[in-house]
């Protein structure tokens, strides 16, 4: 597993939950703001280090990601779900501001559905997890794996220094075959979620969706799916920015900051 | 070599009236559009295929092969007991090898089912092999590849119950409850037929076949792999209290018989790069999709890839793999030699190999019939009876 690189403020702690070592990146203080990731993490946190300035950013890397342990027995959502419980137990994190990132996203929704009571905000970019209407979008196993990189963002300068100098690189290839079969325990039969809109109504917290405008992996239009459930959501959408949107525009970081003050 | 040689004839059934601007497309794989397949021409390549498996029968082959392949321009099999059905009552003699259905990829009681009903039409003659099936089908049928490998276990556990228990039993596994597994028919053959694992080498696989007793047939690696694998099924089948006997470990060799070793090359060679160049084209990601390799095994399949890039080299091939090309007296020696080296006495020969016209496989057959087998056997050939049909 290559290492993430990651900002100097970051600390990084393990942190054995229920078998599985965890590694959780840190950074900041103030009232505690929970990122989760999207099915990679290789492009880093740099985005992160804005929110550092008035909160204490909690970035775990999921089972299976980045640099924490595999966990085979995972193999759904809802397992990651009850996995956050404990680490957040372990953490003393009772209520938190909550934002998750495309699978990340989806993830964040549903463990505010289940438990509401302890999430302040909840901010989802870009999230994955409702069928959209139009396919290949929203189906990560459909596209190369040799152009998921260029189909993640508007501006390929964003990403690049993260992206080895060989395209054909093994290490950065296993590491991102390994991820691959961590979402595929989890999406690979279905890469939505057909129960997910039924319980969106007890995301009664302030709820913001943020995408960026040329999302290629999960098109804006699925805005409309989320406001349907959660119609008091407010979007914000930003033109100029892919998937990778808290990546690619400042401004976007900045609205999750004037969200969660 | 140990024993009486077998010798079993595999036949891929491609579909090979492809369009002319077939290159253009990265895989014959997946996503090689449908609509180029024209059932008319189907048709007539199964009457064929079928008439070339029923004719090994007759020149003396003691099997006849057949195996599952979906999505793809390289097999017409997408259900291979459907074909063995199909030849069943054509075929006097030979065994008929199903090799096989991945069983995750259908109800493991419904594949006990159909395999018995084979055996049972066949008067006990059908042999199966469980694959785990090629990266392929992973993207064809909707099954997991990040299971595949529990999936699988679990459906043999299944199927083997089925057959050495009197049903009804149950069944509660991680995939599968039955609460009444009962399948009629049962095999003609007790307590199954005979079962081999096919697989591309990995560690899991081998592991299974030793364990359970199996046979085991490495496709689609290099020779020094195979020797290796074979050496290590019977180590790891000792460990377990099995003894494989050689005709468990069929080796599979792509085999053309002709009059002098160079008509032969120039008859054959053609198919073999039709084979490696076009039927076999795919890409990396239909090869492994997510979750189906160990990511050890991806890295190492990759920077195989990376060297084999630059197209077909015949030599390469033959350096590479089993082939045995060139007169009857070089194939009996090759092949002699490979059993010693591999002990085993069971060869599995692809000798109707890529888009090889019906006449090369009919003289190839013949030619195997007459002047390789029974000299490999140390028997007289068989009357010669393909003139007269």
């Amino acid at each position: 597993m290559t290492a993430i690189p990651f900002p100097a403020q970051f600390k990084r702690e393990t942190h054995l939950v229920n078998g599985v070592n965890t590694i959780v990146l840190s950074a900041g203080s103030g009232p505690p703001l929970v990122f989760l990731h999207g099915a990679g993490i290789w492009h880093g946190v740099n985005f992160a280090v804005p929110w550092t300035q008035k909160f204490r950013v909690i970035v775990p890397f999921h089972p299976g990601f980045g640099e924490a342990e595999d966990a085979p027995a995972m193999t759904d959502i809802h397992d990651y779900v009850m996995h956050y419980l404990d680490l957040f137990d372990a953490l003393g994190l009772d209520k938190f501001h909550l934002v998750g990132f495309s699978l990340g996203g989806w993830l964040a929704a549903n463990f505010a559905v289940e438990h509401g009571h302890r999430v302040e905000r909840l901010v989802l970019v870009g999230p994955a997890g409702l069928r959209g209407k139009e396919r290949p979008k929203g189906d990560f196993f459909l596209l190369p794996p040799e152009q998921i990189p260029s189909l993640l963002v508007s501006n390929f300068n964003v990403i690049k220094p993260f992206l080895p100098a060989n395209p054909k690189d093994l290490d950065f290839m296993g590491d991102r075959y390994r991820e691959g079969g961590t979402l595929a325990r989890l999406l690979w039969d279905r890469p939505y979620d057909t129960k997910l809109p039924r319980y969106l109504h007890r995301l009664t917290m302030p709820t913001l969706l943020l995408w960026g405008e040329e999302d290629k992996l999960v098109p804006v239009q699925n805005a409309q799916l989320w406001r349907e459930h959660i119609p008091k959501a407010r979007l914000e959408t930003f033109k100029g920015a892919g998937h990778l949107v808290l990546d690619e525009k400042p401004e976007a970081v900045d609205a999750v900051q004037r969200f969660l003050s | 070599m140990r024993g009486t040689a077998r010798f079993d004839f595999m036949h891929f059934m491609p579909y090979t009236q492809l369009p002319q601007n077939h290159k253009d497309y990265h895989s014959l794989w997946v996503d090689f559009p449908n609509k180029y397949y024209d059932a008319k021409e189907g048709h007539a390549l199964y009457q064929r295929y079928m008439a070339e498996l029923v004719l090994a029968d007759k020149v003396g082959f003691d099997a006849v092969v057949v195996n599952e392949h979906h999505n793809t321009a390289y097999s017409m099999m997408a259900a291979p007991n459907l074909i063995a059905a199909a030849i069943i009552p054509q075929i006097q003699n030979a065994k008929i090898c199903v090799w096989g259905t991945p069983p995750n990829l259908e109800y493991p009681n419904r594949l006990a089912e159909e395999y018995a009903m084979l055996d049972v039409l066949s008067q006990g003659r059908l042999e199966i092999a469980f694959p785990l099936g090629t990266g392929m089908e992973y993207w064809a049928n909707p099954v997991n590849p990040s299971n595949a490998r529990q999936r699988y276990r679990e459906s043999i556990d299944i199927i083997l119950q089925a057959w050495t228990q009197d049903g009804p039993t149950t069944y509660y596994g991680d995939f599968y409850t039955y609460r009444y597994l009962n399948p009629w028919p049962r095999p003609y053959q007790k307590p199954h037929p005979p079962c081999y694992i096919v697989g591309t080498g990995s560690a899991e696989t081998v592991e299974l076949a030793a364990k359970l007793g199996f046979g085991y047939s490495a496709v689609f690696v290099t020779k020094q792999r195979a020797l290796e694998l074979n050496k290590q099924v019977r180590r790891s089948a000792a460990e377990h209290g099995h003894q494989i006997k050689p005709e468990q470990l069929p080796l599979q060799v792509i085999t053309y018989v002709a009059e002098t070793k160079e008509k032969a090359e120039e008859e054959a060679i053609p198919h073999i790069r039709f084979f490696f160049e076009d039927a076999l084209r795919t890409t990396p990601t239909f090869l492994a999709p997510p979750g189906y390799l160990s990511v050890a095994e991806l890295k190492k399949r990759a920077a195989l890839a990376d060297k084999l890039h630059g197209g077909f080299d015949f030599n390469n091939v033959n350096e590479s793999f089993f082939v045995a090309i060139g007169t009857a007296e070089q194939i009996v020696e090759q092949l002699s030699d490979w059993g010693e080296q591999m002990d085993t006495n069971h060869f599995n020969l692809l000798a109707a190999i890529g888009n090889m016209p019906h006449w090369k496989v009919v003289k190839n057959l013949s030619l195997l019939g007459q002047d390789v087998i029974p000299r490999m056997r140390g028997r007289t050939p068989v009357e010669r009876r393909v003139a007269a049909e």
